[in-house]
C-alpha cells in the first residue's frame, strides 16, 4: 500500500469496551496538540468501560447493579446514563430495555454516549473537524482532511468487506445496530426470543447515544420497527430487512 | 477490486491495533497514532469480550512492543516512530529493550510464520506474518472471505425480490472515511493473526 501525501491530522485507533474505536482529527492543529487531543478523548473512553463495563464486577454499574451502591452515591455520570435509559425504555415502548438480559446493563446506549461526549468535548476544544468511529457507531463533525463533507458507508449486512449506502454530512451521528455481527443478539425484550423481520436499521440524528439506542430498538421491534422510526421526530433512518431489501427515509442524506 | 482494497486497509488497521495490543498483557489498551496521510482505517468491530478488562490505570511499564514495525508503511510523521527519541506519552509505544522472546535475537533472519485458518460465517481467514529476527516486518491475509458465501447469499436475495417494495440492497463503496456497522470477519483475522503471533515466539 502506498502512502498518499501527508495531509493535517492524525488518525488513531484503540481496543476499547471490547471494539475498535477510531478518531480521525481533521484539524491542522500542531501535533501536539492534536496528540492531545487524542490522548484526552481516549482517556475518557477507557474511564467510561472501567466504569460501565459489565465485564468486571467492581465496575460502578456492576457495583450498582447488585445494589452495593445507592443512587445517591452515584456518579453524575451513571445517574444520568440511568436517567436517559430509564426515558429510551418509555420511548421505545419498552423495547430499549437496559434489563433486558435480567440485570442492569446499559451498554446499548454507553458506547454512543461516550463517543457523543468525546466528540462534544472535542469541539469545544477547538478541534471542529473529526470523525469518532467506536465499533461502528459513528460521529462526524465538519469537513474531512481531504476537504470534503464525510463520507461514511453503511456496512452490508450480509457481507462485512462492503458497504450498501454511502452518507455524506457535516455534522451527523450514525448509529447501525444488525443482527448478523454476533448472530441474532438483540432480543425483543417482550417475547424474550431473538428478534427477526430486519436485518439492519441505521439512525442518523445528532446524538450519538439516542441514535444507536434507537437502532437497537428498532431491530427488537421487527418489521414494525419501520413504522416506528417513521414516526421519530429528529431522526432518519435505513433499514434493510432479512428477505434483502433497502429502505430508507427520503430526506437522508445519501450519495448519489 | 475495490472490496478488497477496502477490506485489506481495513484489516491493515486492525492488525496494527491487535499487534500493539499483543505487547500488553494486561489488555491495557494501546494507543497509536497514524499519520493521516495513511489509507483509510476502517475500524472492524473487534472481538467480543476481548478487551473489556480494567483497562486505564494499568501501568503499562516493561510491557514490550511489537507494535512499530508491523505497520508496513513507512511512518513520515515523525511522533509515531517511538525509536526517534520523542517523548511520547503514550507509554505502551515505547520500544523497550529485551522483546521477551528467547535468545535468537541479533540475527536478523527473516522468516514467515502462517496462522491457522479461522473459519466465521463469510469463510475463511488465514493470516501470516513476516519476522525480522524478533520483529514482525509484514502481515498478509493469505485467505479473506471475499465473495464465497456472502455474495452467494446476496446474490440469492438479490434475484428473489428485485422489483418489489423497497429497493434491492447492493453494495455500493467509494471513497468512505469510515463505516458505521462493525464488521465480522477482523475476528477472525485477529485469532489467526494472533495465532501466527504465539507461533512465531
Amino acid at each position: 500500500m502506498t502512502a498518499p501525501p501527508a495531509r493535517p491530522g492524525l488518525r488513531r485507533v484503540e481496543q476499547i469496551m471490547g471494539t475498535a474505536i477510531s478518531l480521525d482529527l481533521a484539524d491542522d492543529l500542531p501535533p501536539a496538540t492534536l496528540h492531545e487531543l487524542a490522548e484526552e478523548t481516549f482517556r475518557w473512553l477507557r474511564e467510561v468501560d472501567a466504569r460501565f463495563s459489565t465485564y468486571s464486577d467492581d465496575s460502578e454499574v456492576c457495583r450498582f447493579g447488585r445494589g452495593e451502591l445507592l443512587l445517591s452515591e452515584a456518579s453524575v455520570d451513571l445517574r444520568r446514563v440511568l436517567e436517559r435509559c430509564a426515558d429510551l425504555w418509555d420511548v421505545t415502548d419498552g423495547f430499549f430495555d437496559a434489563y433486558a438480559t435480567g440485570r442492569l446493563d446499559p451498554s446499548g446506549y454507553v458506547k454512543g454516549w461516550s463517543a457523543q461526549v468525546a466528540s462534544d468535548r472535542l469541539v469545544a476544544a477547538g478541534a471542529a473537524n473529526h470523525c469518532l468511529n467506536a465499533g461502528g457507531d459513528v460521529r462526524v463533525r465538519g469537513l474531512s482532511s481531504a476537504g470534503g463533507p464525510w463520507r461514511i458507508g453503511v456496512r452490508h449486512p450480509w457481507d462485512p468487506a462492503s458497504t450498501c449506502l454511502v452518507l455524506t454530512g457535516t455534522d451527523l451521528a450514525v448509529a447501525t445496530s444488525g443482527v448478523y455481527e454476533r448472530g441474532h443478539h438483540v432480543v425483543d425484550p417482550r417475547r424474550g426470543e431473538p428478534a427477526k423481520g430486519l436485518r439492519s436499521v441505521t439512525v442518523v440524528g445528532s446524538d450519538l447515544g439516542l441514535a444507536d439506542a434507537y437502532a437497537t430498538a428498532a431491530v427488537a421491534m421487527g418489521i414494525a420497527g419501520i413504522g416506528w422510526l417513521d414516526r421519530l421526530d429528529g431522526h432518519l433512518h435505513a433499514v434493510v430487512t432479512d428477505d434483502g431489501r433497502l429502505l430508507h427515509s427520503t430526506a437522508l442524506p445519501v450519495d448519489a | 477490486m475495490r472490496r478488497a482494497l477496502l477490506a485489506i486497509t481495513g484489516l491493515a488497521a486492525s492488525t496494527t491495533a491487535l499487534v500493539a495490543f499483543k505487547g500488553a498483557p494486561n489488555a491495557s489498551p494501546v494507543a497509536q497514532d497514524l499519520p493521516a496521510g495513511q489509507a483509510t482505517a476502517t475500524p472492524g468491530g473487534a472481538a467480543p469480550g476481548g478487551t473489556s478488562g480494567p483497562a486505564p490505570s494499568a501501568g503499562p511499564a516493561g510491557s514490550p512492543t511489537a507494535r512499530a514495525s508491523a505497520t508496513a508503511s513507512p511512518t513520515p510523521g515523525a511522533r509515531t516512530s517511538t525509536s526517534s527519541g520523542g517523548t511520547s506519552t503514550a507509554a505502551p509505544r515505547t520500544t523497550t529493550t529485551a522483546p521477551r522472546t528467547t535468545a535468537a535475537a541479533p540475527t536478523a533472519t527473516t522468516r514467515k510464520v502462517t496462522g491457522p485458518v479461522i473459519s466465521n460465517e463469510y469463510g475463511n481467514v488465514q493470516v501470516q506474518i513476516t519476522l525480522s529476527g524478533t520483529k514482525i516486518v509484514n502481515a498478509v491475509a493469505l485467505e479473506l472471505p471475499d465473495g464465497g458465501q456472502s455474495s452467494l447469499r446476496s446474490d440469492k436475495v438479490d434475484a428473489a425480490y428485485s422489483g418489489t417494495s423497497g429497493q434491492v440492497v447492493q453494495r455500493q463503496s467509494a471513497n468512505l472515511d469510515t463505516v458505521s456497522g462493525a464488521t465480522y470477519t477482523s475476528n477472525s483475522y485477529k485469532q489467526s493473526l494472533q495465532a501466527a503471533i504465539d507461533q512465531a515466539r
